[in-house]
């Protein structure tokens, strides 16, 4: 009966900057993570739809396989294992770079980018046929018509989901702590090892990652608001 | 309503964790009832705790006393796995009886928990690839691994506060990646480390790669944890304890896992176990 | 240490990848994640369709009480749940709670919330008329949505539950951090003995996971098909 709350130590003094340290980590490694991912789940997602077989195989293998393993298996994978089947040289820049934190952002965007790579591909799907065909038959090539006619409509019928994949990607990064890259879940463990005070620390994590959350949602409503709702009110 | 249901849960919360505090009774009397000893113990840290790969069985240092304990309690023993953060928490919230778990007694730990006397000394040392690392000059400005929650930790911060600290969730993560040459240095008590070197050199390919240099930057005297005011409990392991120094059992389990035919030999010079407090003031 | 793979220590431990320390200690490895996602899917099922019904209720304190808890849950890495499960729990409880069942508890908090709105799109997913057909003919609100609304809706969300059993086999592998023997402890566990066959280790695991989760997700896609082929006729 004599546990003593003791708010003070998560809200200023050293305990406080872990967190926030921790905290900025958290966001440095979602932005840079999804930046990531929109760009390799969009190559995947045209490989998807390529007309060669063997890359229209490649990619459909790649999203099978990341998107039914679990992260952390894969984070693993990339810390501990990678070094053996990726060529001695970029084995030695990864050590030389900051090499946890290099190993969830690989881990994190392989996995985002095979969910995200599926949102574009049904983005792109729900663009009408005819409109590839008008575009192909006022001469434009395959990649143009992609590029300038469907993509740009696609990316934007894409942003509700990818800021949805943005949101799971935040709370993902906390499986990062286990190879030690000290984001915010791993600075509130270690505020529990050192002070005892879980409780404290635990709710400090829990209330900055509702934040995180909410704003996140609330970009998306905005976005509803803001872009598509005008669109598709013509 | 949001905010009444907030309100409870936070309450029930409050409530939870007030009563956690309160858990310990007499987990003597309870064991006893019960026929079995419930002791948090680490499943892959050989010498000290782990898995035999053939046997499936739980093996170690650690085990041994364990298990000396509670035969002369007259029980049977089930073994929890724990690892360096959470075994405080299984402990203190009645998941385990006791922890055998390569625990440092420590002033502020003796605050949440109760130590046995002293049943191992070792001190805390370096683990690194052959000729890097000198003295602690060498380790300025590096990556040094250790695991998370432990003391190993908080004294290489102190030790080297130039140096980045990862923390992994137990010991043998941190030494592959000193093998990648993703840390400079893993750091911790010595017979954990003389245990892991022992198993780099079993292996044809890193035989001979690395070593443990005399660098010695604290001194650890491991205790067996018990609930904080588990008095009967307490008194009783104590007792044990001095009995196997005197039976000459603990000398016996000591060659066992660190005598000069082991994997991980080191020497216990004048260490015996007797009615102290070291590491509590 | 570079060059080919070497996937002995996998073999040599196919057992203990497999069943743990079964039969001389409890059940483990792909067993153990196996029966936790099986379990803890069955009761999310349940939580679910609790949850998402209480927010859709007429009631608005309910239906904003739960709603509020719902999103809460879902603001929160599973991590995070899992951490409160293992410290509360017990200091709720008592020390009776297995290590198993907090994890079990936790993944079914988690993804409770995640079916509630799978089972609320579901609900809400009918067209109204239904239930104000199902009323005028004399069925309370309560029955209207007992035999007409929910089973409709229940045959339309079989694809997204067996999509959220593929997530629930993923999520297991967290069971991993607080020491439950599941698949991925296995693992971390042979690679801590071993230390030289990460990659294979874990190639391996990933591998067995793989199998798992795609046969679920192909049955889904399924299913899928067949209801839309169904609604088609």
């Amino acid at each position: 009966m004599n546990y003593r709350f003791d708010w003070a130590i998560v809200t200023s003094g050293k305990y406080f900057d872990w967190l926030v340290s921790g905290l900025y980590v958290t966001i440095k490694l979602s932005v840079v993570s999804i930046a990531l991912s929109f760009l390799v789940g969009l190559v995947i997602a045209m490989m998807r739809m390529s007309h060669v077989r063997p890359v229209r195989w490649f990619a459909h293998g790649y999203l099978e396989f990341f998107r039914n393993t679990p992260l952390l298996v894969q984070i693993f994978f990339w810390y501990f294992g990678s070094y053996k089947i990726l060529p001695r040289v970029v084995n030695d820049w990864m050590v030389r770079q900051d090499f946890e934190f290099t190993a969830a952002v690989i881990a994190l965007t392989i996995y985002t980018s095979a969910f995200i790579a599926e949102d574009i591909r049904s983005g792109v799907r729900s663009i009408p046929k005819e409109q590839m065909e008008a575009a192909r038959s006022s001469g434009f090539s395959y990649v143009r018509s992609m590029r300038y006619i469907i993509l740009p409509q696609a990316v934007r019928l894409t942003i509700p989901p990818l800021i949805n994949q943005f949101l799971n990607l935040m709370k993902n990064s906390s499986l990062a702590m286990t190879i030690g890259v000290a984001e915010l879940m791993y600075q509130a463990r270690q505020v529990e090892s050192y002070t005892f005070k879980g409780f404290e620390a635990f709710t400090a994590a829990t209330v900055v990652y509702l934040g995180l959350s909410f704003l996140i949602t609330g970009l998306m409503t905005l976005y509803d608001k803001m872009v598509l709702q005008p669109i598709k009110g013509h | 309503m949001a905010r009444k249901i907030g309100l409870l849960v936070m309450a029930l919360a409050m409530v939870g964790a007030m009563c956690g505090a309160a858990l310990a009774g007499d987990t003597l009397a309870e064991v006893k009832k019960k026929g079995v000893l419930v002791a948090g113990v680490k499943d892959s840290l050989p010498p000290f705790g782990s898995v035999d790969p053939k046997t499936k069985e739980f093996v170690g240092y650690d085990i041994d006393f364990v298990k000396y304990i509670a035969k002369k309690l007259g029980v049977k023993v089930e073994y929890k796995p724990v690892t360096s953060a959470n075994r405080m928490p299984m402990l203190m919230e009645g998941r385990v009886d006791i922890l055998a778990a390569t625990m440092t007694k420590t002033p502020e730990r003796a605050k949440q928990i109760d130590f046995s006397y002293t049943y191992f000394l070792t001190g805390q040392k370096f683990l690194t690839k052959k000729g890097t690392v000198h003295s602690l000059k060498d380790l300025q400005g590096k990556k040094i691994g250790t695991a998370k929650g432990s003391t190993s930790e908080q004294n290489v911060k102190k030790a080297v506060p130039s140096a980045t600290v990862l923390s992994f969730d137990d010991y043998p993560q941190g030494v592959l990646a000193l093998q990648q040459g993703k840390v400079i240095a893993v750091t911790t008590d010595e017979s954990i480390l003389a245990g892991q070197l022992g198993k780099l050199q079993k292996n044809p390919a890193t035989k001979g790669k690395f070593e443990i240099p005399d660098i010695q930057i604290s001194s650890e005297p491991y205790g067996l944890g018990m609930r904080k005011g588990d008095t009967n409990l307490e008194k009783f392991v104590d007792a044990t304890l001095l009995e196997m120094e005197k039976n000459g059992e603990a000398k016996k389990i000591f060659e066992r896992w660190f005598g000069p035919n082991t994997d991980s030999p080191i020497k216990r010079g004048k260490f015996k176990i007797t009615a102290d407090r070291m590491g509590l003031e | 240490m570079v060059g080919g793979l070497d996937f002995s220590v996998v073999r040599e431990n196919l057992p203990y990848f497999f069943l743990g320390r079964y039969p001389k200690g409890p059940l483990g490895g792909v067993a153990l994640t196996l029966y936790l996602a099986v379990v803890s899917l069955v009761l999310s099922f349940l939580g679910g369709l609790i949850l998402g019904l209480l927010s859709v209720s007429r009631n608005r304190l309910i239906k904003w009480g739960s709603t509020a808890v719902i999103q809460t849950i879902r603001g929160m890495p599973l991590l995070m749940v899992i951490f409160w499960m293992f410290f509360l729990l017990p200091a709720m409880l008592g020390s009776g709670m297995s290590a198993d069942w907090t994890i079990i508890t936790a993944l079914t908090l988690f993804t409770s919330s995640y079916m509630s709105e799978i089972v609320r799109a579901g609900i809400l997913g009918i067209p109204k008329g239904q239930m104000e057909a199902a009323v005028s003919t004399g069925l309370s609100h309560k029955q209207a949505m007992t035999y007409v609304i929910l089973p409709q809706a229940l045959r339309n969300m079989i694809p997204s539950f067996v999509n959220q059993f593929v997530s629930m086999i993923k999520d297991t592998s967290l069971a991993f951090i607080v020491g439950v023997s599941e698949l991925t402890h296995i693992a971390t566990q042979m690679n801590n003995r071993t230390m030289l066959y990460p990659t294979e280790i874990f190639l391996f695991i990933a591998v067995i996971y793989f199998i798992m989760c795609f046969a679920f997700t192909e049955l889904s896609r399924w299913l899928e098909r067949r209801s839309a082929w169904r609604k088609s006729i």
